[in-house]
């Protein structure tokens, strides 16, 4: 429902925007909760009251993005979050919509990422397990120059090297960032990783690959492209590459092992 | 040096249980003290071995695995029996990722059994 003379979007300022948008989700609120309206009308609100308040979460998405998870799966989620707001809000509480829904869809982008996240259901004692390792490698790696082995991680979180070795193995269950799910900037255009990655680089350009797999390396993402060569062609360790490219050792070692698996498919199929 | 393997392993020529294989060589690589890049290169090199020899397995095979382990080094042989007598193409992506991860790689058949083998040494070793 337009509002009447509203001009068009692009030629709004922000706050214009914002302003049109607290004034429509009053609007549609007060006639929602109106004794009045009909069962029909008051589903056309609710539906409208989502839409108007989708891009709040793109916005509480996109903070979690990079976290391994594609972002139109926590938009998802996210969406049920405000709809959860929508059915739950009271005009009367005299707050803004926007302020009592964030915290409702924020805790619904965390909660998939705490138990959906994870492509087995691994127990949460090994969820923690995991980022306990993750962190404390990062540090260990800078403190000792080179990546810690599983016995000095175990002895600096006080837990078994078996407990180690299990946190290590639950971290190959955790779902990989899909190998499409590039990040997206406001403009819907490529941009974060990959943008920082820079896609020349001098030390690679020299790299010799061999003619067979060229066109198989050409054909993978930016970011899987040069963590392969980091490592086979400049002979760089996960942890050298993880510290590089600022993801976390874990995070090149899956990414690694797909696009290997990915490689060899491909070049099965080719033969 | 004695040749006999410390560890062995046999299994369902098939990928699926490559993973297995996987998981268990960290296993042995974590009492070794190998460093978590350390583990991380010999995961892939067996993942990489593994194809290579299963490429030509015959199905409903065994796949074979061996461990040498000592201070600091393990060596790891794959092996099942294949169909064919091609020998593993040294070309092959997956060999130059092995050569790139490992040291010591060798393959060859005997008889109807091809096998690969590697060494990779702990980086922190003395």
């Amino acid at each position: 429902m337009p509002l009447p003379g509203a001009s068009p979007d692009r030629r709004r300022t922000p706050s214009e925007s914002r302003q049109a948008t607290r004034e429509l989700s009053h609007a549609l609120f007060t006639e929602l909760a109106a004794p009045t309206t009909s069962a029909t009308r008051r589903v056309s609100c609710r539906e409208d009251l989502v839409r108007l308040h989708l891009p709040l979460v793109d916005h509480c998405a996109r903070r979690f993005m990079n976290r391994g998870e594609p972002l139109e799966d926590l938009v998802q989620v996210g969406t049920i979050g405000l709809i959860k707001s929508v059915d739950r809000f009271d005009t009367g509480r005299g707050v803004e919509f926007s302020t009592y829904a964030t915290p409702t869809i924020i805790g619904e982008i965390k909660r998939y990422f705490r138990d959906k996240g994870w492509a087995i259901r691994v127990p949460r004692r090994l969820q923690e397990l995991r980022m306990s390792i993750a962190s404390v490698t990062g540090e260990m790696s800078q403190d000792l120059g080179r990546s810690p082995t599983p016995r000095e991680i175990a002895e600096k979180l006080g837990v078994t090297v078996e407990d180690v070795m299990d946190g290590i193995e639950s971290a190959n269950a955790y779902s990989t960032l899909s190998l499409d799910a590039g990040e997206t900037n406001e403009e819907g255009t490529g941009n974060s990783i990959l943008d920082q990655l820079g896609v020349d680089d001098e030390g690679l350009a020299h790299v010799e690959i061999r003619e067979s797999i060229k066109p198989l390396i050409e054909a993978l993402p930016a970011r899987e492209k040069r963590i392969l060569l980091l490592r086979f062609f400049r002979g760089m360790t996960q942890s050298q590459i993880a510290e590089e490219i600022g993801v976390s050792q874990m995070h090149v070692s899956r990414l690694l092992n797909r696009t290997l698996e990915q490689l060899r498919s491909s070049l099965r199929e080719v033969s | 040096m004695s040749h006999r393997p410390d560890v062995e392993l046999r299994l369902p020529a098939e990928s699926a249980y490559v993973a297995v294989l996987r998981m268990t060589t960290a296993g042995l690589a974590a009492r070794l003290d190998f460093t978590l890049d350390d583990i991380e290169d010999l995961r892939m090199a067996v993942g990489e071995a593994c194809a290579l020899v299963l490429d030509s397995a015959e199905p409903g095979g065994d796949l074979h695995a061996a461990f040498d382990l000592s201070d600091g080094t393990i060596r790891v042989s794959v092996s099942a029996d294949s169909r064919g007598g091609s020998e593993p193409d040294m070309d092959s992506f997956g060999w130059q990722v092995l050569t790139a991860l490992t040291s010591e790689v060798e393959t060859s058949r005997e008889g109807q059994l091809r096998w690969v083998s590697f060494t990779v040494r702990s980086s922190i070793a003395v």
